[in-house]
């Protein structure tokens, strides 16, 4: 096996050991207990948004607090004195969290499509799932890489709930109008929330998705680029 | 032969603006343990991040082998092992666990059984390094340097945490890595670990090399030459002091051991301790 191979080995192996794999399972499940409270009727409304809070915010939580448990451990530090690539150690990172907002779309669609009667492109939301997960993750990236502390980390989670996932939400909901569409175009919880949507047959213009997954792509890119791989180095070796 | 010559090396973190390194020259040489002494801050922990090429933005030069460490490609970490001051384990995975991971993503591979063993930690190779104490820890951060099988060891405050028992158990694999020829640069304030490890000792200060020589010859350098006799005249402990030099034809100094009860001689040979002191200006930081 090659190193790229051994590190994502070792990613799933402690995803188990620390139980980030049951977390993320046990999320799951609560959503689709929450879809059997919600009933049939409504079912088709909140599934959509499960699965954006999911696979977007869950994976921002996720893989921040995990890299910042490995910043306590010095484990990120160890890592860079061997002879793996640090792209290989990162890619290693964001294919484990990808891994876990898969498993979350796989059940949560599966139980919506079977016991509720919801209608999914499913190859599409896989494929769609992918992409948002990514880009969250570079967003958890992000975070760990930037921020002083866990506390920081949670502060940081809710203003990013605030400022992007709520008004996304909201404009789901039609709490908020059409004219808001223009502003959370820059959002990334809303291009997600729109790629989820047209996975559901939503009436959502082409042209919409085509921008989302431009600039879901753009932000996986540039946020890890510039922002994720330099700061990375420095804030490992600080430890 | 130099397995690393560093010339006017500098490093200023950009942050804060520190020169936390500020021109220093230095060489090690293939076989030899080779000691970085300094107070906190002084510049060595910078030093041997830039020498395992973890901070790569420097100025100067550094020769890796003869040739310079930023044409190595990450191939380099093959040849070394570093021992952390603090512990660098996944404490949700067993201390094996842990061990099989790290080793499995180097080509060379030393035995983790037997390195286990040394350290007396093979009885809890199951356990979770979470269950850990600080010693144990630390121990199993020196397996986890040595588990490629390196030709050159970087040990940061390696004892740190240790009893004097398995310091000792330490020091003797460090001594044992030596003699089988490997190459050591030890980062401490420990002045015992210097004395009975290291062949050549930098003392740096400031981001400066202050002094850099063998241990005996600093000692000579910094010591006093001279010869304190405590004798017992009959009445009191009395006290003398005497020039080393030609002591053998000092004819008082033999008169005293002639006629009188001597209850301690002591030279003026200082330790390592006082010349760190006296040469970083600072005092040890225990």
């Amino acid at each position: 096996m090659n190193s790229l191979g051994l590190l994502i080995k070792g990613e799933f192996q402690r995803l188990i050991k620390y139980k980030i794999f049951q977390v993320g399972f046990a999320v799951s499940v609560l959503w689709i207990l929450m879809l059997f409270l919600i009933g049939k009727e409504n079912a088709g409304i909140f599934v959509p948004i499960f699965i954006f809070m999911d696979i977007s915010l869950m994976t921002v939580l996720l893989i921040g607090s995990s890299l910042f448990y490995e910043r306590q451990e010095n484990t990120l530090k160890t890592l860079l004195i061997t002879p793996v690539k640090l792209s290989h150690i990162i890619f290693s990172k964001l294919l484990s969290s990808i891994y876990i907002a898969f498993q979350s779309t796989i059940l949560i669609a599966l139980v919506a499509s079977f016991f509720f009667g919801v209608d999914i492109n499913l190859l599409l939301l896989l494929l769609f799932s992918i992409l948002i997960s990514c880009a969250h993750a570079m967003i958890g990236f992000l975070f760990a890489v930037w921020l002083k502390d866990f506390a920081s980390l949670l502060a940081a989670m809710m203003l990013y709930m605030v400022i992007f996932a709520f008004p996304s939400i909201f404009y789901a909901f039609g709490v908020l109008g059409r004219t808001w569409e223009m502003v959370l175009i820059f959002s990334p919880t809303h291009a997600s929330l729109l790629l989820i949507d047209y996975a559901f047959y939503a009436e959502v213009r082409l042209g919409l998705i085509v921008v989302s997954l431009i600039y879901l792509t753009s932000i996986s890119y540039v946020f890890g680029r510039y922002l994720v791989f330099p700061r990375y180095v420095e804030k490992a070796i600080k430890e | 032969m130099k397995v690393f010559e560093i010339k006017d090396l500098r490093f200023t973190y950009q942050k804060n603006r520190i020169k936390a390194v500020d021109g220093i020259s230095f060489s090690i040489h293939e076989g030899e343990i080779f000691g970085l002494l300094g107070p906190s801050g002084a510049g060595k922990s910078t030093t041997q991040k830039i020498l395992t090429r973890l901070l790569k933005a420097y100025e100067g030069e550094i020769l890796y082998y003869g040739k310079d460490l930023k044409s190595y490609t990450n191939t380099f970490y093959e040849d070394i092992g570093v021992g952390f001051e603090l512990p660098v384990h996944f404490s949700k995975l067993t201390a094996m666990e842990n061990m099989i991971f790290f080793q499995q993503l180097y080509k060379q591979k030393s035995d983790i059984v037997s390195l286990l063993k040394q350290v007396g930690l093979y009885e809890d190779k199951d356990r979770l390094v979470g269950e850990f104490s600080k010693g144990m820890k630390m121990r199993l951060n020196f397996v986890r340097a040595m588990l490629n099988n390196p030709k050159i060891l970087f040990l940061d405050e390696v004892t740190n945490g240790l009893d004097p028992k398995n310091a000792r158990i330490i020091k003797d694999m460090i001594r044992t890595f030596k003699e089988n020829g490997g190459t050591v640069l030890l980062s401490t304030h420990l002045m015992n670990d210097v004395e009975e490890l290291c062949d050549r000792v930098a003392f740096i200060s400031d981001g400066k090399i202050k002094e850099i020589s063998t241990p005996r010859a600093l000692k000579l350098k910094h010591g006093k030459r001279i010869l304190d006799v405590e004798y017992y005249d009959n009445t009191h402990t009395k006290h003398k002091t005497f020039e080393l030099t030609n002591i053998g034809d000092n004819q008082a100094f033999l008169d005293l051991l002639k006629n009188y009860n001597i209850e301690t001689i002591h030279s003026g040979e200082t330790s390592l301790d006082e010349i760190f002191i006296k040469v970083t200006g600072d005092k040890i930081h225990e």
